[in-house]
């Protein structure tokens, strides 16, 4: 069985926006590839339509059987990571294989404070009474 | 909860896939071939008939079909005429259309849409309503299989939705998709 697994460097899964993501990426397969690619890209999860936006791809030249490579993604400024009842957005950076339907997938924090903006969270006046 | 935790979240939804109840997929295979790939999955709303139909395709790429996938639904009720010549121009005895929503269209729309479509090696649609091509099945919902769906989506059942499962069944007449949509906001409320 193939073994797939994509990972940022010391374990980093919360990020600044325009940050530099450094990653490894690993596989050992059961045959030869036809391709292999990273992607780093958002979605949304919630009770409507998923969408889904791959920001950059990065498709790794001659792959062989078994490797471990490293891969470099700048994020964007925008769009933050949130979530509110209805609809959060979650960015990834995932390595798919071809041929075949296996991938590996990891999911990160993006904002301005690392932290997954809360859209349900009541808002603190900036002018108290 | 937030929308990532919620497991009735659409990507979750759409990972439960259609429950063949009383055949399996060869003996409906077999009745698609003997209907000459001509045929009517039918229902009401929310019984599984797009999930059906989608459930079908890897089976007929099996048989070597080139699916082309065509849709109406209450907000999009025909088709533009230049899009259907374009769709109809190149068909062959290799194409098999998969038709989603096939009650929208008038009747002579719909003898129309018939003729043209001849030149495909099949036609598979969806409907409310029977009559429209011979019935390959007809999609019905109880309040079990909402019951199973429910079990095959929660992990754990903390807000008490499996026991729910006869009332949401009633509440929504039968409409699995709608019920499961009450459950999102139910969990959506914790």
């Amino acid at each position: 069985m193939s073994q797939l697994k994509i990972a940022v460097r010391e374990d980093h899964t919360q990020f600044l926006p325009g940050d530099e993501i450094i990653a490894a990426a690993y596989w050992n397969l059961d045959g030869p590839p036809k391709s292999v690619e990273a992607r780093l890209f958002w979605f949304t999860r919630g009770k409507g339509t998923q969408d889904v936006n791959v920001v950059e791809t990065f498709r790794f030249d001659h792959p062989l059987v078994e490797e471990a490579r490293p891969v470099r993604f700048r994020l964007p400024e925008a769009p933050y990571s949130f979530s509110g009842k209805l609809v959060s957005l979650i960015w990834a950076l995932e390595l798919v294989v071809e041929p075949g339907s296996e991938s590996a997938r990891i999911e990160l924090t993006v904002s301005p404070t690392g932290e997954e903006i809360n859209l349900d969270r009541p808002s603190v006046s900036a002018n108290p009474p | 909860m937030k929308a990532r935790d919620n497991p009735f979240c659409t990507d979750r939804v759409l990972r439960v896939r259609f429950k063949l109840p009383g055949m399996h997929w060869p003996q409906l295979m077999s009745r698609l071939a003997q209907l000459n790939y001509h045929a009517a999955i039918v229902g009401p709303h929310g019984s599984g008939k797009t999930t059906l139909l989608e459930d079908l395709e890897p089976r007929l790429i099996d048989c070597r079909f080139q699916l082309k996938r065509l849709r109406l639904d209450e907000d999009h009720r025909c088709f533009d005429r230049s899009f259907l010549n374009a769709f109809f121009a190149n068909l062959s005895k290799r194409d098999l259309i998969l038709f989603d929503g096939a009650e929208q269209m008038s009747r002579l729309a719909w003898r129309w849409f018939l003729f043209r479509a001849r030149a495909a090696g099949g036609l598979i649609v969806t409907s409310h309503l029977t009559g429209l091509l011979p019935t390959l099945f007809e999609c019905r919902t109880t309040p079990a299989l909402l019951a199973e769906i429910l079990d095959e989506v929660l992990e754990e059942d903390a807000q008490g939705i499996r026991a729910k499962a006869p009332e949401l069944f009633r509440r929504h007449r039968g409409n699995l998709r709608d019920a499961l949509r009450e459950c999102y906001d139910i969990c959506a409320t914790r």
